[in-house]
């Protein structure tokens, strides 16, 4: 059998979400697409035709060949002269094994019944929804072919194994179908790996501090940050890379992923999409990026950043100029007592992959004033700064990530800035990963000073312990 | 930004003309001084935003500052004809519940006889 899927055709409901490609949207943090491919997975469907419109790159590198799901994946571009039923008309000849094809936003619901190992007693059948074919299920060619003719097919149709066709046909029903899913549905879909029993899900290294009080049912994506006293759910579906500050109120809402949410806010029956609002009821979306309300996380700022850098650049020819006589002073030193050396070791680097750094390590476990006092006054980073210096790291920002323990924290990280002094360097609580996507969020010039003066201060009164 | 200010039944009415934001606020704030300074006498305020599509937190913080100046002097506001886009900027924020909202100017006129 085969599957198509066209997903070219834009629908204007989706467009009030922001950028996100429909077929992309999530369903209880899920991709609509991903649970169409498992489908085809769950059916050992090996073929799997996407034709693709708009957007196209970002569906193309969701799903890339398929491998993921044991699929192999092509991909065309519809033609805007053809309709996509007088394509599948058209080469006929090829769904002489049968064909699964879904055109539209459309959900296969599942309901409590339902088995994957339903589909082999699914009578060919033909879903539409205001003229359009939807969803079109045939085991034969003559079963295909019959359908294309314009034969009703099961009367029936997915009913009869127990999934309930759904069509996403506006904000409101997509804010249904989510909320539906949090509120005990999302098991049917997920397997291994997941307990049910609370109807809630959160997902891996999210950070909840004590006075969170997280109410299932909820669905929490990856790498999400909630701040002291804030309340989410009941009915809470939070996607990946979300920030909710401390205060806030999330009930009945959907979170798309890298939103963050202000402080202090109370959200209920809402969409947020990254920086958008959007009322589900009737669509009205309403664009803020205002950090006191909420905003896109990780957002894209090329002339701060580079203000941000050319500052901590001088101030970090300072800190060096400053440090460049101690050095040569106590360097010599720390080397003849042997308490201490540099060590190259392995970095990941944003534009080479990786790099050696010089990590300076203490040798023996003995108390050392010019050991104490070379790390007062922060000279073990010396070499890293004159690394800065040559822009081979920031002054101020991330952990340079260790390569290649560090590989799954990478890749969680869209944006790296390897620095010299980081949260680490005064937070004892810090946690590598989520401490890296709220820099990455909340870089400015005030905050890279901050870490600067703090890293200074703490390492100075600190030092030797 | 254009603020027109009026006076009806010993109310001031403020008709607000552009979206409320952190870049036309101090323009806001200007125009409405300059007409309390001339009409001292005025206690209480409907602010009239039929025509404001947006606001965001710095318009918000305005309204809220605005509120409190009237309270401190003994006077009321009430907000009127608040649209869809900054009505959901209400919610979030809770503002519904400091603010007293009316559909029209009109029936915000009526509360507060």
């Amino acid at each position: 059998m085969n599957a198509v899927f066209y997903t070219a055709d834009a629908q204007s409901w989706a467009e009030s979400l922001g950028d996100i490609p429909w077929p992309l949207l999530p369903v209880a943090n899920r991709p609509l697409l991903d649970y169409w491919l498992e489908a085809c997975a769950e059916q050992g469907i090996e073929q799997v035709q996407v034709i693709l419109g708009e957007d196209s790159e970002r569906v193309e590198d969701f799903a890339r060949d398929g491998a993921r799901w044991g699929l192999k994946i092509s991909y065309s571009f519809a033609r805007t002269s053809e309709h996509p039923l007088d394509y599948l008309k058209s080469i006929a000849d090829r769904w002489d094994e049968g064909l699964l094809f879904i055109g539209a936003p459309f959900f296969l619901r599942h309901r409590k019944a339902f088995t994957p190992a339903g589909f082999e007693t699914l009578d060919a059948c033909l879903h539409e929804h205001d003229g359009q074919i939807q969803f079109l299920f045939g085991k034969s060619g003559a079963e295909v072919k019959a359908l294309l003719a314009g034969e009703p097919g099961s009367r029936t149709g997915l009913e009869q194994i127990h999934i309930h066709p759904f069509t996403i046909d506006s904000t409101a029903a997509y804010f249904d179908l989510n909320m539906k899913m949090v509120a005990g549905e999302f098991p049917r879909y997920v397997t291994a790996g997941f307990l049910d029993s609370d109807h809630s899900s959160i997902g891996y290294n999210v950070l909840t501090l004590p006075s969170a009080q997280l109410r299932a049912p909820i669905l929490v994506g990856n790498d999400c940050r909630f701040a002291a006293m804030t309340t989410i759910g009941p009915k809470a579906v939070i996607g990946d890379h979300v920030i909710v500050d401390s205060r806030s109120e999330l009930e009945n809402c959907l979170i798309l992923q890298d939103t963050y949410i202000g402080q202090n806010l109370e959200i209920k029956n809402k969409i947020v999409s990254g920086n958008r609002l959007v009322n589900p009821e009737d669509g009205t979306s309403i664009e803020i990026d205002d950090s006191w309300l909420v905003a896109r996380n990780r957002p894209d700022m090329r002339t701060e950043d580079l203000v941000r850098y050319i500052v901590l650049w001088f101030l970090g020819f300072g800190v060096a100029l400053a440090q460049l006589v101690p050095f040569c002073i106590l360097y010599p030193v720390v080397r003849a007592v042997r308490i201490g050396k540099y060590f190259d070791e392995k970095f990941h680097d944003p534009r080479t992959g990786y790099t050696a750094l010089p990590v300076f390590r203490k040798l023996k476990n003995r108390r050392s004033v010019a050991y104490s006092l070379f790390r007062a006054l922060t000279l073990d980073r010396f070499p890293w700064l004159l690394l800065a210096l040559r822009g081979r790291l920031f002054v101020c920002g991330q952990p340079p990530m260790r390569h290649p323990e560090d590989d799954e924290i990478i890749h969680q990280l869209k944006q790296y800035y390897p620095a010299v002094f980081s949260y680490a360097d005064y937070c004892k609580e810090s946690d590598r990963l989520t401490d890296s996507l709220w820099y990455a969020h909340i870089r400015s010039l005030f905050e890279d000073v901050k870490i600067l003066i703090k890293s200074l201060l703490y390492r100075f009164f600190r030092a030797g312990r | 930004m254009i603020v027109t200010c009026s006076k009806e039944q010993g109310i001031g009415i403020v008709e607000v003309s552009h979206a409320l934001t952190a870049a036309t606020v101090d323009s806001f704030r200007e125009q409405l001084s300059k007409w309390q300074e001339a009409e001292d006498d005025v206690l209480n305020y409907v602010i009239d935003l039929k025509h404001v599509d947006f606001m965001d937190s710095a318009g918000l913080g305005t309204m809220i500052a605005m509120l409190k100046r009237i309270s401190e002097k003994g006077g009321d506001m009430k907000i009127a004809c608040l649209q869809k886009k900054p009505r959901m900027v209400f919610e979030i924020t809770r503002a519904y519940k400091v603010f007293e909202i009316f559909d029209t100017v009109e029936e915000a006129l009526k509360a507060f006889e």
